[in-house]
């Protein structure tokens, strides 16, 4: 993957729309895959916690992937993407930059297992529908990523939606943490499935298909796994409560984070580590 | 056979003496055998703590995990600490089973960390406060347990030989992982060349300690003439230190890298590096528990496992 | 909360490719087989390819006790059964000018084609 830019010169016109969904593809898998990497050794159990940290480890090859479509169109090398950019440049949802609990991850973590499943499963359902609708993308670098990102979603699916399953129809305790953490992932969802202002662009371009339709389809593939385990969720649940990440518009949390994810980097951009 | 006398009828002499000829011959004892009570809480003990250091060895790195400075760096180091969460996994489980005919489970395991109990290795108590440190540890402090866990890659029980056999395939990746970040560091600015000589200084002491008293008369306790007794490793912990010395320290100093005890040299009569003693007061103080992180990583743990008490609880109906 | 709750032990196998007869790997602890499934490829086989994994609650395997170990144990007086006990048939078919058609030989012909 190194000459994608001489095979094939991006029109003017379709540069913008690409390099904004790329940030957004690129920005959500790297912050999760943080935030992930925030949980490892704090899991509910040991085989668990090995388990998590390999999709953290896929999620995050997926954003290196992603960055790298970014270098390639000459947006910047791989890792000053990753590390150097302030939080009003980072284009991911909201929902993905928000802590996983009470605490710092060193000292008093008090991470919430049931947010942790919620929202990496709607996430994570989310971006298989996106990658399936890429792999069709007229940009043809990215529709190969698309293809090889797909291949390692299928576990993280049944993983996620094995622990989603099995925690709301527990019921008691777990059911009633588990519709609190339904709840806060569905006040910013909206934020995760919309393509942000260039998103008529990007569909014209044939990059991605619109906005709606995977947001129609989204809700289709959730509705018998919903019915299954009794719980009612409408179009009108789903809101962007605290901000758009994809103009930019981001939470305390984020700025925290990449304080911490950067602290290394930021002794010396320029050395290599 | 000569041995048709049922295993039932033996005296407890004979089963003692009908095991340690096996062992002597080689031989694998596997979780379901019968074996001296004695061979039986040595290996609790020994494999309780060496899984529970895995997991709590995964806390002083788990720092660095989402700071490492670069998208490699950060894929590999979350690679190699959740391998340390898997040889925990590993690990434990082979203590479990051992601690089946004494009606204990994973539960007490982790009761008995959180209580004081169940202790785990000295390295795992100190600070980890640079990048350095995170680059060292995974150089030195497992080039440290690659010799010890090498050295019962042979031992009579089959689980854990099996269990270390595994540990060991990934400690190679472990030990390139280390040598990685410190090669970048000590090839890179004064800066960061800095960070690995603090690192060192900060490590050497508690790298020295990693293998244990020299013998019981340091510290009034030493296992070690029961374990090889068992044939479940064959050298003393001088010995592993003085290999650990012979493989690291000409490349520490290959590296341009000082060690902070001017007294170490190579003894030509004696075949010996001569080094000095660490403080074995302090090493008995950290591992009770009164180590520098001690209590800080104690906490998280137990917080950690106590908040996700509801998920265990809530799924813990055989179905 | 009894001991049968949450920490149920599960043996895993797994198969490397399509043609490799399964293989023991280690136990793991989960609540139930599906989580024990979704936990037994990465804790076990991070670094090595699987074509399919079993998952099987201990408790279900009957395994033999180290006395019944002893019903393995066989006299080495079954040449009959093994080529070994036939192997004078090859000085036989020299004397009829034929090649034997030992083991070798025969595990050979799957993949023949005509005129191979
Ligand atoms: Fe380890
Ligand atoms: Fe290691």
């Amino acid at each position: 993957m190194t000459e994608p830019v001489s095979k094939m010169p991006i029109d003017a016109k379709v540069k913008p729309a690409l390099t904004s969904l790329l940030y957004q593809l690129a920005d959500d898998d790297f912050i999760l895959a943080y935030r992930g990497s925030e949980w490892l050794g704090l899991a509910p159990h040991i085989e668990e916690d090995v388990a998590f940290s390999s999709i953290s480890q896929d999620t995050m090859g997926h954003a290196a992937m992603f960055y790298q479509l970014l270098e390639d169109l000459g947006e910047g090398n791989v890792d000053s993407l990753a590390h150097a950019r302030k939080a009003a440049e980072r284009r991911n949802a909201v929902l993905l930059e928000v802590v996983n609990g009470p605490g710092h991850y060193l000292s008093s973590a008090q991470y919430d297992w049931a947010f942790a499943v919620v929202r990496n499963y709607f996430y994570i359902q989310a971006k298989k529908i996106r990658l399936d609708s890429l792999k069709n993308s007229l940009y043809q670098p990215l529709a190969e990523v698309a293809l090889k990102v797909n291949m390692e979603l299928y576990y993280h699916l049944l993983h996620w939606k094995t622990w989603f399953i099995q925690l709301m129809q527990a019921g008691g305790e777990a059911r009633t943490r588990m519709e609190a953490a339904i709840r806060k992932v569905l006040a910013d969802f909206e934020g995760v499935i919309t393509l942000g202002p260039l998103a008529k662009d990007m569909a014209e371009h044939g990059l991605i298909e619109p906005e709606d339709v995977l947001k129609q389809r989204w809700l289709l593939t959730m509705k018998p796994v919903f019915e299954s385990i009794n719980l009612a969720v409408s179009e009108a649940d789903l809101a962007m409560k605290n901000g758009n990440g994809r103009i930019g518009e981001h939470t305390a949390d984020l700025d925290a984070a990449l304080t911490t994810l950067s602290e290394v980097y930021n002794i010396n951009p320029a050395a290599s580590w | 056979m000569s041995e048709a006398l049922f295993f039932q009828e033996m005296t407890e002499e004979q089963k003692y003496e009908q095991f340690m000829k096996r062992i002597n011959a080689g031989e694998k004892i596997e979780a379901d055998d019968w074996m001296p009570e004695d061979y039986r809480m040595t290996l609790i003990k020994l494999i309780s703590m060496h899984g529970i250091s895995e997991i709590m060895g995964a806390l002083p790195e788990k720092e660095w995990v989402p700071k490492a400075p670069s998208l490699k760096r950060k894929l590999g180091i979350m690679a190699k600490v959740q391998d340390e969460m898997g040889h925990g996994q590993l690990l434990l489980r082979v203590a479990e089973d051992l601690m089946k005919p004494l009606g204990k489970t994973r539960e007490d395991i982790m009761q008995d960390l959180f209580s004081g109990r169940l202790k785990f290795h000295n390295v795992f108590h100190m600070e980890a406060p640079t990048w350095g440190d995170a680059g060292l540890i995974g150089w030195l402090v497992d080039g440290a347990a690659i010799i010890t866990q090498t050295n019962m890659l042979n031992a009579s029980y089959g689980p854990y030989a099996r269990a270390l056999k595994r540990i060991c395939a990934e400690e190679v990746f472990h030990a390139q992982h280390g040598e990685a970040i410190i090669m970048a560091l000590a090839e890179g600015t004064e800066e960061q060349n800095a960070m690995v000589q603090d690192a060192v200084n900060r490590w050497w002491e508690a790298l020295l300690m990693f293998f244990g008293p020299g013998d019981a008369s340091t510290t009034g306790t030493s296992k070690q003439d029961t374990t090889i007794k068992y044939r479940i490793r064959t050298k003393t912990n001088e010995d592993l230190r003085q290999d650990f010395f012979t493989k690291y320290i000409p490349r520490v100093l290959s590296l341009g890298l000082k060690l902070p005890d001017e007294t170490m040299h190579f003894d030509q009569d004696q075949e010996l590096w001569v080094y000095r003693q660490p403080d074995w007061n302090k090493f008995k103080d950290i591992i009770k528990n009164n180590g520098p992180k001690s209590q800080e990583r104690l906490g998280l743990r137990r917080t950690a496992y106590e908040t996700n008490k509801w998920v265990r609880e809530a799924l813990n109906t055989a179905n | 909360m009894g001991n049968e709750g949450f920490y149920q032990e599960f043996e895993v196998f797994s198969q490397r490719t399509d043609t490799s007869p399964l293989q023991y790997q280690f136990s793991l602890l989960a609540p139930n087989r599906e989580i024990a499934l979704v936990m037994a490829q990465e804790n076990f086989m991070r670094r090595e390819p699987a074509a399919d994994i079993w998952v099987v609650k201990r408790s279900d395997i009957r395994k033999l006790t180290p006395e019944e170990k002893q019903s393995l144990q066989r006299l080495d007086n079954k040449d009959y059964r093994t080529t070994k006990g036939y192997g004078y048939l090859k000085k036989k078919w020299r004397h009829y000018e034929q090649e034997m058609l030992d083991e070798k030989e025969i595990l050979s012909w799957g993949g023949m084609k005509k005129g191979d």
